[in-house]
């Protein structure tokens, strides 16, 4: 019996190893983009925009100018900032899942690494949702299915221009019409 | 009340024409200027000098009037490749310069003299009969104006514009024409400007050619450039191209591979190119650095732009990347040539005139070995039809003791070639101002005119027929030196899938691996830990047995 719960022990303490690991890749995911910087970024907003689910683009925020103002060298960092009030309304409106609004608004970071290639990365809302409750479950499910269409990146499609936001305020950030969240 | 009313609307019409003032900044030449004349050490006011207050009318007539003081300046300029745009490299024997080689970007100057002449520090170049003996040809001012003003547009064969002209033509555009007394009076120094002027610009516009050379270099932050940064070092570009009698080092026909020599010592005779590092922060750069000793082992295989330059293009201006002639061409229903722009809405992706482009900024480089041996793919020289030709190719080996990795821009193009002679093509695309023939391709969208005439001016034959081949221009990346605080790391190189993946010929520790050393490594590693258990459990044995 002894030997039975010492295994058990060890088994959960070596899974929980594991899980605490492996975490941190499931909970977002990264792919090359074949593109450059803009056509990435631009290809991402219209598919946005062209998802007929009720997204809008709610900014484009830089984090890398801050740096970059600060002197310091750092490679290009975009993130395209979405938002459709069909999936953030009901979860603001509940109290008990209402810190989520942190999460807001959706975020797809494109971004260039030291190979020269430009990649895409996001949340994976749709294992991330699983954590909080069937109402927020269901809702992250269908956010995780817009957000893979939003990341296609179709070659025989032309290159369409990238939607700049007028600046608004401080941060990089701006809105571009739209709801907001 | 009233007092506080008036007070308010006075605030408030002054931040109104704050507001509306335009937010563009005075040319930088001009700043210059205004700093220039407080600080000026010149021993001579130009604008004193009774010669040159007369009414000038042209550009050679401002030339003669320096040459009255400066009377060897035009000799000394008609030796350097500023002025022939011809060049024999000793080493290869190739014929190389302006005149003479094909790029991948507007691909050659023959039959285009009147357009690529704009950056010729000459008067009149508009073809193959321009007297190169004429000292009053030679323009002074493109180098030596401070007022920002002097302009030379493309088309006016290398003149500036001398009366008030539409431009370009058919635009409505007007532009005035350059002061050319006032500019003569305010000569000076060389600046990032003057220089810019053409060399920002190479490949037809801002940042097209270079990738570390564009117009955010004319006023750099230290972020951009360490040695440039104008509330720093404010290094011109004469500080490094230090210059003697008009001959400016540093030349990418002959490049110095790897500068062994130890910083320059003032007063000694040195005839090493003064443009390198290695001029003047020696062979052993690193200092203080707690890595100092290890970073000083690179030197004698890195180049120092290769840590110290982790990016080209980072001033917020694209570069260009790769152009593809083979698409040009294409017209709208009713026969007009068209432009697309591309995502970024600042760059066109495919204009008629040229075919399709991208552009890319923050460009991490690509690395080779460079000896300072480079061979180019010159007219008449075979091409490679079925892979990709390199219009030049550097030399260099982890092996032969006088190369170094150096970072490169690779630019990719896709240009026309003779399917008979299989060598390059010189396409005729732009006329001199006000001018029209039935052969220019940028009016006509003809190839095969446009290459009998561009084949024609540069004297080669034609067979008739054509098609586009890949080609790959490589330009050795040294400007936009960042602060060392941004040099590359260790990881960035030493990894797998790091920036000297494809660096072939040396070992290098975290990108290579040898499977016997790692083996015996790891066994080395297993037989530390066995000791150390084992020693451990002796121990702990021995000193339950004596307690």
């Amino acid at each position: 019996m002894k030997k039975i719960i010492v295994g058990f022990a060890v088994g959960t303490v070596l899974f929980a190893v594991v899980a605490w690991n492996m975490a941190g890749g499931l909970m977002f995911v990264e792919r090359a983009s074949p593109f450059g910087m803009d056509e990435t970024i631009a290809r991402i907003q219209h598919n946005i925009l062209n998802s007929g689910t009720g997204w809008t683009l709610t900014g484009l925020r830089n984090p890398a100018r801050a740096v970059q103002s600060d002197g310091g060298n750092v490679l290009p960092v975009i993130m395209v900032e979405a938002c459709s009030t069909r999936y953030s309304g009901p979860i603001l409106k509940d109290d008990s899942v209402r810190f989520l609004s942190i999460l807001m608004p959706c975020k797809i970071a494109v971004y260039k690494k030291n190979d020269g290639k430009v990649y895409i990365a996001n949340m994976n809302a749709g294992l991330m949702g699983k954590m909080f409750g069937p109402l927020v479950g269901d809702i992250m499910v269908k956010v995780a299915e817009d957000q893979q269409k939003f990341i296609v990146m179709d070659p025989s499609q032309p290159a369409p221009q990238m939607i700049v936001p007028k600046p608004a305020g401080e941060g990089g950030g701006g809105l571009a019409g739209g709801s907001g969240c | 009340m009233r007092k506080i009313i008036l007070a308010l609307a006075m605030l408030g019409a002054a931040a109104d024409a704050v507001l509306a003032t335009p937010a563009v900044a005075p040319p930088v030449a001009t700043v210059a200027t205004a700093a220039t004349k407080a600080a000026s050490k010149s021993t001579a006011d130009h604008s004193k000098f009774k010669v040159l207050q007369q009414d000038f009318k042209s550009g050679p007539e401002v030339t003669k009037a320096c040459l009255s003081c400066h009377t060897e300046a035009a000799k000394q300029i008609h030796k350097t490749k500023h002025w022939t745009w011809d060049y024999l490299n000793p080493e290869s024997g190739q014929r190389l310069g302006k005149k003479n080689i094909v790029n991948n970007f507007c691909t050659a100057v023959p039959s285009n003299y009147a357009f690529c002449t704009a950056c010729h520090v000459g008067y009149g170049w508009k073809d193959n009969n321009f007297d190169f003996t004429s000292e009053a040809n030679v323009d002074c001012l493109v180098c030596h104006d401070t007022t920002g003003t002097y302009k030379k547009p493309y088309g006016l064969a290398g003149n500036p514009a001398t009366k008030e002209m539409e431009y370009p033509p058919k635009s409505g555009r007007m532009i005035k024409p350059a002061d050319l007394p006032k500019i003569a009076q305010s000569v000076g120094p060389t600046s990032r400007a003057t220089c810019g002027a053409c060399h920002f610009y190479g490949g037809g516009g801002d940042a097209v050619k270079h990738g570390d050379l564009d117009s955010s270099m004319t006023n750099p932050s230290k972020y951009l450039d360490v040695h440039m940064d104008v509330k720093g070092l404010n290094f011109t570009c004469a500080t490094c191209h230090a210059t003697t009698g008009h001959n400016i080092p540093g030349s990418r026909y002959t490049p110095t591979g790897k500068d062994a020599e130890p910083a320059r010592i003032r007063g000694k005779q040195d005839t090493s190119n003064p443009t390198t590092c290695q001029n003047c922060h020696g062979q052993s750069p690193h200092k203080s650095a707690e890595m100092a000793a290890k970073l000083n082992e690179h030197t004698d295989k890195l180049a120092c732009q290769t840590c110290h330059i982790p990016q080209f293009a980072r001033g917020n201006i694209a570069t260009k990347m790769t152009w593809d002639w083979s698409t040009a061409g294409k017209l709208t229903a009713d026969g007009k040539p068209f432009v697309i722009k591309d995502s970024s809405g600042h760059h066109e992706s495919y204009n008629s005139k040229k075919g399709n482009f991208t552009y890319e900024s923050e460009v991490i480089p690509e690395y080779i070995w460079i000896n300072g041996k480079v061979k180019y793919t010159l007219l008449g020289d075979p091409v490679n039809t079925t892979g990709v030709t390199q219009i030049n190719r550097y030399d260099g080996s982890p092996t032969d003791g006088k190369s170094r990795i150096w970072p490169v821009k690779v630019f990719r193009g896709k240009q026309p070639y003779d399917l008979e002679t299989k060598s390059l093509l010189v396409p005729h695309t732009a006329v001199g101002y006000g001018e029209k023939d039935d052969t220019a391709y940028w009016d006509n969208f003809k190839w095969e005119a446009a290459l009998k005439a561009g084949a024609e001016a540069a004297g080669r034959p034609f067979g008739g027929k054509f098609d586009f081949v890949k080609t790959e221009m490589t330009w050795p990346i040294t400007h936009m030196v960042a602060p060392k605080a941004d040099a590359l790391g260790c990881v960035q190189c030493h990894s797998k899938g790091g920036r000297l993946e494809n660096v072939a010929g040396i070992y290098m520790p975290g990108r290579d691996s040898n499977r016997t050393l790692d083996f015996l490594g790891w066994l080395a590693a297993l037989a530390a830990l066995i000791g150390v258990v084992v020693h451990g459990g002796v121990r702990v044995y021995l000193s339950r047995k004596a307690g």
